[in-house]
């Protein structure tokens, strides 16, 4: 029973940071029908540069909550930034061009990022400091839950709760979902698309800054093939939940947490991966639309 | 210039790269045969993804397939190279034709979705080395030179002049490809399934065999690949060797095959041209890539739009 209640713990953790990242994609896909492969890149960029601050304004000490939220912030406001310009520099010339020029497009900025991670903070494995977070934890029905995990819990569940509010409740959020259901539509609608598309590309990878550098501190390190790894893994989060679908994303990114956990407590974890890919392809053909999707019909 | 002009001119450009052994020094022997290897599946790519349209971003299994089936043939069974390719090409072609039966019922991005992830099984599958026989991550070493009627191919002249021969089959293949009736209907379906359809075109059998065709094709590449580096392993094949194939395509120009070379050539050959830069490799692809979409987004050297 210990073993059940820690590994639903460990997946609640890793779930939310699943479905941090997963936003992205899956706001990207509702909005632009494309693939952003840059997506995981940028969430891990963010860990660099929440880790640069981090060791940074470390005086050797202990650091201070301030010190914390600064590198949240700091990573938070720069892959915004970053995101935009993804979005104006590779995607938006290729608006009204063939799909695969973007989704190409998208994998050389993927590339880009990757690889310029790497030239700026080289190809090795970089350790996030050891004293970051108190090492408080408390026990639960004979598990362990600790502070970091709390945290990462408790945070992803408050922004996603803003993130729905805010697409469900206020003006500029059914903007962005009646962009979803029809762009031409809602341009006629005297919606402002090119806005749409740019929040879209602030709140994403904003999101995903955050998840980013709860994997750096999670499971203290960061490299540069990392983007692809995660990435990867919350992409998968979307399509389970069906993409395009921001509570599928949640609910998608939560389950494969779980889903990871228990087979890695369970199962060899070298096969763990190569379950989730069936997992994923099983879905495709089953249930292309995901658990939350619609079942659209097809368009002729 | 008129089709049958360009194929002259292209046959003439093929014959004078045979000439390369005799020009230049062996590293750039080895580069060009290297190319011409990339070349085959990258042309392999083109007829599932430029010609037929279905988004495969899976295909370095395919080119995996050939190179384990000629490695473990050839290591722990004692099969001679050659025997071990149309083995190989058989075994690819066998993959892709199963593997189509699920993911044509998929669309667009979820085939595409579904291709990856089969591209990241088979790396698993080969790095936990099941009964033993992929070598796990290190793979196979000590592959055989090819032999032909007792003349042993262990130079890399010889080789350079086996994957050139292979490359100049792979394009008359191509070309034969632009003329005939199965190719039209690649076409006619990569426009428009449905019209192709109610028009008589079998989708569902034309799209399986253009994947048996292209998966073959590569594992002919693969086993050609294996017997260039005398080893295999998992890390050859992996989604970014995919990536790099898929881009290769739609950067040179879908349906185009000097598109495809031009293509092939420009992520395989200037690379060797700048090896000192060697970690910006990528870095530059990237930029490059975007670039090129950008700028032409029907490819470098799209095809002709009368054909």
């Amino acid at each position: 029973m210990g073993t059940f209640i820690q590994q639903l713990i460990n997946g609640l953790t890793v779930g939310g940071v699943y479905a941090l990242i997963a936003l992205g994609y899956t706001m990207v896909y509702g909005v632009l029908r494309l693939i952003n492969f840059a997506h995981g890149d940028l969430c891990i960029l963010g860990a660099f540069i929440g880790l640069t601050v981090l060791t940074g304004g470390l005086g050797g000490g202990h650091p201070g909550a301030a010190l914390l939220a600064l590198a949240f912030i700091a990573a938070i406001i720069a892959i915004a930034i970053a995101g935009v310009l993804l979005e104006i520099i590779a995607y938006r010339p290729l608006r009204r061009a063939d799909r695969l020029a973007a989704v190409v497009s998208a994998l050389g900025a993927s590339m880009l990022i990757e690889n310029g991670i790497m030239l700026i903070w080289g190809p090795d494995v970089h350790v996030f400091p050891p004293d970051l977070l108190p090492k408080t934890s408390w026990r639960v029905a004979g598990a362990a839950i600790s502070f970091t995990q709390l945290m990462i819990i408790l945070i992803s569940c408050a922004l996603m709760a803003a993130l729905y509010g805010f697409v469900n409740h206020t003006r500029f959020g059914t903007a962005i979902r009646a962009a979803a259901i029809d762009q031409d539509a809602a341009r006629l609608m005297g919606i402002n698309v090119n806005r749409v598309i740019g929040s879209v590309f602030v709140i994403g990878p904003a999101l995903g800054a955050v998840g980013g550098l709860f994997i750096g501190v999670y499971y203290r390190e960061a490299y540069f093939t990392m983007g692809w790894t995660y990435g990867l893994s919350a992409f998968i989060a979307a399509i389970l939940g069906g993409i395009g679908n921001i509570p599928g994303a949640m609910l998608g990114g939560v389950l494969l947490g779980l889903f990871n956990a228990f087979a890695a407590g369970y199962v060899s974890s070298s096969w763990q991966d190569a379950i989730t890919f069936l997992l994923l392809i099983a879905i495709l053909i089953l249930r292309p639309t995901g658990l939350l999707g619609e079942r659209v019909a097809e368009k002729v | 210039m008129s089709a049958t002009r360009m194929g002259l001119a292209g046959g003439l450009a093929w014959l004078l790269c045979l000439a390369i052994p005799a020009l230049a020094g062996s590293a750039w022997v080895a580069i060009f045969a290297t190319f011409a290897i990339y070349a085959i599946t990258a042309l392999s790519e083109d007829i599932i993804l430029g010609r037929a349209g279905i988004y495969d971003m899976g295909h370095a299994v395919y080119l995996g397939i050939g190179a384990y089936a000629t490695a473990i043939l050839n290591t722990a069974f004692g099969w001679p190279i050659l025997a071990t390719i149309p083995a190989a090409i058989l075994a690819a072609a066998l993959a892709g034709g199963l593997l189509s039966a699920p993911l044509i019922r998929l669309r667009g991005d979820y085939l595409l979705v579904a291709t990856i992830g089969f591209n990241a099984i088979f790396i698993l599958v080969m790095q936990n080395d099941p009964g033993g026989i992929t070598g796990g991550s290190d793979g196979i070493a000590g592959i055989d030179v090819p032999a032909l009627f007792g003349w042993q191919l262990a130079s890399q002249n010889a080789l350079f002049w086996l994957d050139w021969g292979v490359l100049g089959l792979a394009l008359l293949l191509m070309r034969n490809l632009d003329r005939c009736e199965f190719g039209r209907a690649l076409r006619y379906i990569k426009q428009d399934q449905l019209a192709a359809a109610t028009l008589g075109v079998d989708t569902r059998r034309v799209k399986t065999l253009a994947f048996a065709l292209g998966a073959g094709l590569a594992g002919l590449a693969g086993s050609l690949f294996a017997v260039q580096l005398s080893s295999v392993s998992p890390s050859s094949f992996v989604f970014t060797e995919s990536v790099t194939l898929f881009a290769i395509v739609i950067v040179g120009g879908p349906g185009s095959i000097p598109g495809v070379l031009l293509g092939a050539a420009l992520m395989f050959v200037v690379p060797e041209i700048f090896r000192d830069f060697a970690q910006y490799r990528y870095f530059v692809f990237g930029i490059a890539m975007i670039a090129v979409m950008v700028l032409r987004p029907q490819g470098l050297w799209p095809r002709r739009r009368a054909a």
